[in-house]
């Protein structure tokens, strides 16, 4: 097998050293300011991702077997995307655990209803009143979801 | 690993032409209001593969920022697409591949995707500047083969695999390099130091 190795040109290394520009942690605020405004926006996102996993896989639906892996591990990603204002409650990691349940349910080919019930209830609780729960209670409950999840945080 | 990025570090961003792609559209806005608040002028969006295939044939880019798991093409197919079939211009671009979960399966694809760095969603500024910072500092070697083309994989230069001989010609066994004798003591190291007159 031929194998080229080789140093293309980087563009992006010429420009960055421009003059002019704005100091690291200027760009960061600014960034920082920037997404700030869409935190009502995603978080109408994220209510609506978790409607939608309680709707379609909670214990209540009608045809919760009948619904793809696939669609819930979606689901739970777009939980992930806009989790970014939530991370103090935990919510962010009880939605990879979710993933990592539906990941794991897939290549099992079949549910684990009690631990997809049990993540949507951590959720909804984290959602509700995350960052008010004592830090060692909430550490206590996501890993008590990985656990069942067979999610492995240390493997992102 | 690259130096930290220091907040007194200076960066320009501003001739930067950046393609951001993610099929998610609150996901996609919170990406471009971060690389937009990094001072980036020219940032194009997109939501499918698709339409960030017709960017890339169309234009030349300095840096890509997609997400991994969309719907019909994802991002390592897309990103596998860019470093075979993404033109001269385009496809030795640094890449980011920001992901919030990467599914068992996915694991070695996502390292052999051929993307410079691999960032956790959800994403902060801090972190991505840093990685861009990085993709823009790093002077690392580009592989090109059959079944892979990105930059090196290997770049922590720890030699070989453990238990392995190594595939490359410049492979050193693991024991290159260990110490053999005692350290040197201070007073050694002055005395080869030392300027000495020598006849010439």
């Amino acid at each position: 097998m031929t194998v080229r190795k080789f140093r293309p040109p980087n563009r992006l290394a010429a420009m960055i050293k421009d003059r002019g520009g704005m100091l690291a942690k200027d760009a960061i605020a600014a960034a920082e300011a920037g997404v700030e405004t869409l935190r009502e926006s995603s978080m109408a996102a994220l209510d609506e991702a978790l409607a939608d996993i309680e709707a379609r896989f909670g214990k209540d639906a009608p045809d919760r077997a009948s619904q793809s892996f696939e669609d819930l591990y979606l689901l739970a990603s777009r939980i992930i995307d806009v989790s970014a204002f939530v991370m103090d409650a935990g919510i962010d990691k009880a939605a990879m655990s979710l993933c990592g349940l539906a990941d794991d349910c897939a290549e099992a080919g079949g549910w684990r209803w009690e631990a997809v019930d049990v993540h949507i209830k951590a959720l909804k609780l984290l959602r509700a009143m995350g960052a008010q729960l004592p830090v060692e209670q909430r550490d206590a409950m996501l890993q008590g979801l990985y656990q069942v999840s067979h999610y492995r945080p240390d493997e992102g | 690993m690259p130096d930290a990025l220091l907040p007194s570090a200076r960066i320009n961003l501003e001739r930067a032409t950046v393609l951001v792609l993610d099929d998610n559209g609150p996901s996609l806005d919170i990406l471009s209001q971060v690389v937009s608040g990094f001072g980036v002028k020219q940032l194009l969006r997109a939501e499918t593969v698709a339409d960030a295939q017709v960017l890339v044939r169309t234009k030349t880019f300095d840096l890509i920022i997609s997400d991994v798991q969309m719907p019909v093409t994802d991002g390592i197919e897309f990103i596998e697409w860019l470093r075979r079939e993404g033109g001269e211009t385009n496809r030795y671009i640094p890449v980011i591949l920001v992901t919030g979960h990467t599914r068992a399966s996915q694991i070695r694809k996502l390292r052999d995707a051929g993307s410079n760095y691999v960032v956790a969603k959800p994403i902060t500024p801090k972190v991505l500047l840093e990685r861009i910072f990085w993709v823009a500092r790093e002077e690392r070697m580009f592989i090109e083969c059959d079944t892979y083309i990105g930059p090196d994989r290997r770049f922590k230069h720890e030699g070989p695999p453990p238990g392995t001989d190594g595939r490359r010609k410049d492979d050193l066994p693991a024991e290159v390099g260990e110490a053999q004798t005692p350290n040197m003591s201070d007073d050694e190291i002055a005395n080869l130091m030392r300027p000495a007159k020598v006849q010439i």
